[in-house]
């Protein structure tokens, strides 16, 4: 039985070789494999779906457009349904392919990948912005600034926009790994000296009613509560405070809850999930957005009507969020190309961690630049704070960087 | 007994114990020792890619999952829900002397074999603790039992700290005799592990079908109250099939850990659990040989619809919502389908197979 | 005070949706003797029906409320012609498994519609300030919904207890052939017993939708949140599933109340349930309403 097994799957292996050597042939150019293991279906699909529609229509576009001449990337993208045991399957798969750079999904795969990735030397972007995934590795690079330094400078900012004594905070995370990266961070920083009370730490579950844990949250004098999670728990909590009457009109106001959140908790879902409840809603996140308008999200929207997306996946801060990483792995291959290079592992390496200073690569789907050096891993590290106003997320004020950050790193 | 023991074209037994061989004729025995030796030696034949060694790896952790699965709900009619929290427990044991001793520690990497008994142990264990209230409730109430107890799993590893909230607790490489097994003979040198468990763990099953403890487990399945007249102590049975069928699952679970090196509660959820149910029923209930079957047919059905995806993928630009259908829509379908018109599994093709060669090239 | 009746009430309000919830559940197995586990994927397919209706093709939600208990009522009943008619009398094991590749099967087809990722949400039609009763808050979504769930419990009641169809439908479910002996068709029954769950099905998705807006993994997942209800209250009684389904709500938020955020205990609102039912199951075997059945070898 296996060896007929293996016969066929030997078979069809050459069978797959030959085809690539046949495709490159007539292309004329060079192709890299890259391969993309996310969540199309299952948990936080709702991120991962728009996510892998960005990757896959701007490496499209860079082939498209000839950004690295003759040559062209071969992305292949897989679903794995937020399952470890998946991703560790497609990432062997696709090493054997010979992939050149790795783009995971889930913060579960790369905390658990990690030492696979050490081993095979391999640069690897996710989509997860965990701090954990920087400890002991050399070779995973966040695109944007992790989750701790989003949840610390929404904390940052509290801290400076209270009025009165020390702010009280409460943090709404996600059961998981990913819901629970910030914390012990945050925690670090507030021992540092940054000036808010943690008063609660709420892990949320697939709650119907927020009622309890809000009035509770109320009676212990909590006036803002940071999310880290997905959007639908945050919407239901919201429109739980909105018929509460909890929710504050203006940024801090006394005796009602300011809420805020992180990355993946925000997005135009979440204001069509809890409507007006999601008026004053702080979100911090490090992509430009749509509803402000921007040369960057004309670039992202002609993108997406280039490929056909629908209005809902070409407003996606998620969308923008794949195609940055795109751009980036992109950008990382033109120059390794420019330098000379054979494009494989170690130099698209050597490329990402020299992207600083003035060699910092600016994409038009951020709202800074992406600077990494072989010290610092997280790609952009300005953030953005927008709220909703009038149904839609809006600057507030000017891109920031955590200061507590460094402090506690 | 015929004289020839190479060719039996009938029923010779004339005691018990011959009925009982574990080959009835030399030619099964020589089919079956090929079998082994062309499952030991193809690896060093054909150079197989990572890939396909971690699948065929996971096809037989499966396998050993499955097998402990057969025994409790295939034999003993005990209907788990569970089952993926049991090879969870196999794997957290694992991790948790990853936790305890360091994950590079000498126990970890080099007494593994101790390591993957213990997990066993630890499973058997909590099959047992588990299977109490099998004592009062049946049929549909103890399955859902079983699924409370893989729910109550499942918020344990993701709350207690101890376990890392259910994040990925590495566990370190292993050391063979030959010295550090590498990146790249990982997967290779634990096929050759899991195939030896496999092995001792199917003539154990085997063996065990053929004691008074085997045909107990048959005879609660069949009418628990009825075993009881007999003498035989239903309550005792049901409890010790749980614990037997922990011990399959805590060895998979351990040797999951160790050809992952890792353990992440992603790995042991509901969906997983009825993942093996689905396995243990497209093999064939009952049977050994389903557990066999089983696994093969639903990771390579897994495995081939992903190829077909992608190849449907190339001429259907944005149709990822398709090709992610498919998944679950075969794998949906070949249980429906195996139900309604193969309720027996494959392992009834197997049976079928098996008797037409025997009596070759006579029909009757 | 407030504080414990605010609670009392949330519980009461997520209760009785879980009731709803677990109520199509109930009416499958009552007739038919069948767990279907793929409930849930109804639920979500009756949600998704009515958004769609809604938003893409304009109708009124009423409407669309209605229309897509109707659809679902056919799809169910079309469902169990073609999968389950098959396996009248076949082991108990076979018929779970036959619903979870259901399940899966529904999965692959809810996948292939946009439906399949990414949040939904009904447009707004109820009033947004909530209603507060001496400092007692429930919104006008959750009061509807618990509203639309006691109609419907109350009227599956009545069905049950007084229509000729409902009375053949329980004799069905007492003894097969006697009530084929005394003419029902028990095909029939079954078929409608799976129509009418899946009406209430879509009731369910509707109201959950509108509470935790439309998002697939969070809508099929109560086919299995529920499961501790509809055991709890002995699975084949309808009243039993209400007051099992109050109490889990209760139990529930009083978990998520006093146990979160205390003895560094989190998210026990998802596992209480489980816990309690286990505990209730080793001293009535059957749950609190259902039946004790007599076996004979």
């Amino acid at each position: 039985m296996k060896t007929k097994k293996s016969l066929f799957l030997n078979a069809l292996l050459i069978l797959v070789i030959m085809f690539a050597f046949t495709a490159s042939a007539n292309a004329g150019g060079k192709v890299y494999k890259l391969g993309l293991s996310l969540a199309i279906t299952g948990p936080t699909s709702d991120a991962g779906n728009p996510y892998s529609k960005g990757v896959e229509d701007y490496f499209k576009f860079a082939n498209e457009t000839k950004i690295l001449g003759e040559d062209t990337i071969d992305c292949t993208i897989r679903d794995d349904q937020y399952k470890t045991d998946i991703t560790k399957r497609n990432f062997e798969d696709y090493m054997d392919q010979g992939i050149v750079l790795y783009l995971n999904y889930s913060t579960g795969s790369t905390l658990g990948l990690k030492k696979d990735f050490e081993e095979e030397k391999i640069a690897v972007i996710p989509a997860s912005f965990h701090r954990g995934n920087l400890e002991n590795s050399n070779y995973i690079f966040l695109p944007v600034a992790s989750y701790s330094e989003q949840v610390i400078s929404l904390g940052e900012y509290v801290a400076n926009n209270h009025k009165g004594s020390k702010a009280k905070v409460a943090l709404f995370l996600h059961p998981s790994a990913f819901g629970r990266g910030p914390l012990a961070d945050t925690e670090a920083a507030v021992k540092a000296g940054l000036n808010i009370e943690i008063v609660e730490v709420v892990e949320h579950g697939k709650d119907l009613d927020n009622t309890a844990m809000l009035t509770r949250l109320m009676s212990k004098g909590v006036q803002y509560v940071i999310s880290q999670t997905v959007q639908s728990p945050v919407a239901t909590m919201l429109k739980d405070a909105h018929r509460l009457g909890l929710i504050a009109s203006s940024f801090g106001e006394e005796g009602k809850i300011t809420f805020l959140g992180a990355h993946y908790t925000g997005g135009n879902d979440l204001i069509a999930l809890a409507a007006e409840a999601s008026e004053n809603y702080f979100w911090v996140c490090s992509y430009n957005l749509t509803s402000e308008n921007n040369e960057g999200t004309k670039q992202q929207l002609a993108l997406a009507k280039l490929y056909g997306r629908d209005e809902k996946a070409a407003n996606s801060h998620n969308y923008a969020n794949g195609i940055m990483v795109a751009q980036v792995s992109t950008e990382a291959i033109r120059r390794v190309k420019a330098a000379g290079l054979e494009v494989n592992k170690a130099n698209i390496y050597k490329m990402l961690n020299g992207m600083n200073g003035a060699n910092a690569y600016h994409p038009y789907t951020t709202v800074g630049p992406v600077t990494y050096s072989p010290t610092d891993h997280a790609g952009v590290d300005m953030l953005q704070i927008y709220a909703v106003k009038n149904g839609a997320f809006k600057k507030v004020g000017v891109p920031i960087q955590s200061e507590y950050m460094k402090k506690i790193q | 007994m015929s004289a020839n023991s190479w060719l039996a074209t009938g029923n010779f037994y004339t005691t018990y114990k011959q009925e009982q061989k574990t080959f009835s004729t030399s030619l099964d025995r020589s089919f079956f020792t090929l079998f082994l030796v062309i499952l030991f030696a193809w690896p060093l034949l054909f150079e197989m890619s990572n890939k396909n060694m971690l699948v065929i790896d996971n096809i037989l952790i499966a396998v050993v999952a499955v097998m402990g699965l057969n025994l409790v709900t295939g034999f003993a009619g005990l209907i788990s829900i569970g089952h993926a929290a049991f090879v969870g427990i196999g794997a957290y044991t694992v991790a948790s002397f990853c936790r305890t001793i360091g994950d590079t520690h000498i126990i970890i990497t080099h007494f593994w074999p101790l390591m993957i008994i213990v997990s066993g142990l630890v499973g058997a264990g909590f099959g047992a603790v588990v299977g109490l209230p099998a004592l009062r409730l049946k049929h549909l109430y103890l399955a859902i039992a079983t699924l409370s107890f893989q729910m109550i799993f499942q918020w344990v590893i993701n709350f207690a700290s101890f376990f890392n909230q259910g994040q990925t607790i590495s566990v370190g490489r292993v050391f063979w005799v030959t010295g550090k097994v590498g990146r790249d003979d990982h997967y290779f040198f634990w096929y050759y592990i899991i195939l030896v468990v496999v092995v001792l763990l199917g003539f154990g099953i085997r063996n065990l079908l053929k004691t008074r403890y085997g045909r107990s487990l048959i005879a609660v399945r069949d009418n628990d109250r009825a075993a009881d007249a007999m003498g035989m102590n239903p309550g005792l049975t049901k409890v010790y099939a749980f614990a037997l069928a922990g011990f399959f699952a805590g060895v998979a679970g351990a040797l999951h850990a160790y050809v992952y090196r890792g353990v992440g509660f992603e790995s042991f959820t509901l969906h997983e659990s009825i993942g093996y149910l689905a396995m243990a029923i497209v093999g064939g209930l009952g049977t050994l040989n389903g557990s066999f079957w089983g696994p093969v047919a639903i990771k390579y059905l897994d495995l081939q619809m992903e190829h077909l995806s992608e190849a449907m993928g190339q001429y259907l630009p944005s149709g990822m919502n398709l090709t992610t259908a498919m998944k679950p829509f075969t794998f949906g379908l070949v249980i429906v389908l195996f139900l309604i018109y193969e309720p027996r599994g494959i392992a009834n093709w197997w049976r079928i197979a098996k008797s037409y060669t025997k009596l070759w090239p006579f029909r009757y | 005070m407030s504080y414990f009746f605010q609670i009392v009430v949330s519980g009461i309000v997520v209760g009785s949706i879980y009731a709803l919830a677990a109520l199509g559940m109930v009416l499958i197995y009552k007739s038919s003797r069948v767990l279907n586990i793929a409930h849930g994927q109804i639920i979500a397919a009756g949600a998704f029906i009515t958004y769609f209706l809604t938003v893409s093709i304009g109708m009124p939600i009423f409407f669309s409320f209605i229309a897509s208990m109707i659809i679902t009522f056919f799809l169910a009943m079309s469902v169990e012609r073609i999968f389950l008619r098959r396996l009248i009398g076949e082991p108990i094991i076979s018929v779970i498994m036959v619903t979870i590749g259901l399940g899966s099967i529904l999965d692959g087809l809810i996948y292939l519609t946009p439906f399949g990722s990414e949040n939904f949400s009904f447009p707004a039609f109820l009033p947004q300030e909530p209603l507060s009763l001496g400092g007692v808050s429930i919104s006008w979504t959750q009061l509807v919904g618990v509203i639309i769930t006691f109609i419907l419990i109350g009227l599956f009641s009545w069905f049950f207890k007084k229509s000729t169809i409902g009375i053949s439908m329980r004799a069905v479910s007492d003894d097969q052939f006697a009530s084929m002996s005394v003419g029902i068709s028990v095909p029939k029954v079954f078929g409608l017993a799976w129509a009418t769950a899946g009406l209430s099905a879509a009731a369910a998705g509707c109201i959950i939708g509108n509470i935790t807006g439309l998002n697939f993994d969070t809508l099929h997942a109560f086919g299995i949140i529920v499961f501790p209800v509809i055991i709890l209250g002995g699975l084949d009684s309808i009243l039993g599933a209400v007051v099992a389904g109050i109490i889990m709500g209760l139990i529930q938020q009083f978990a998520s109340g006093y146990l979160d955020g205390n003895f560094g205990l989190n998210g026990t609102g998802d596992v209480m349930p489980y816990i309690i039912l286990l505990i209730i199951l080793l001293f009535k075997p059957h749950g609190l309403f259902g039946i004790h059945e007599i076996e004979r070898v």
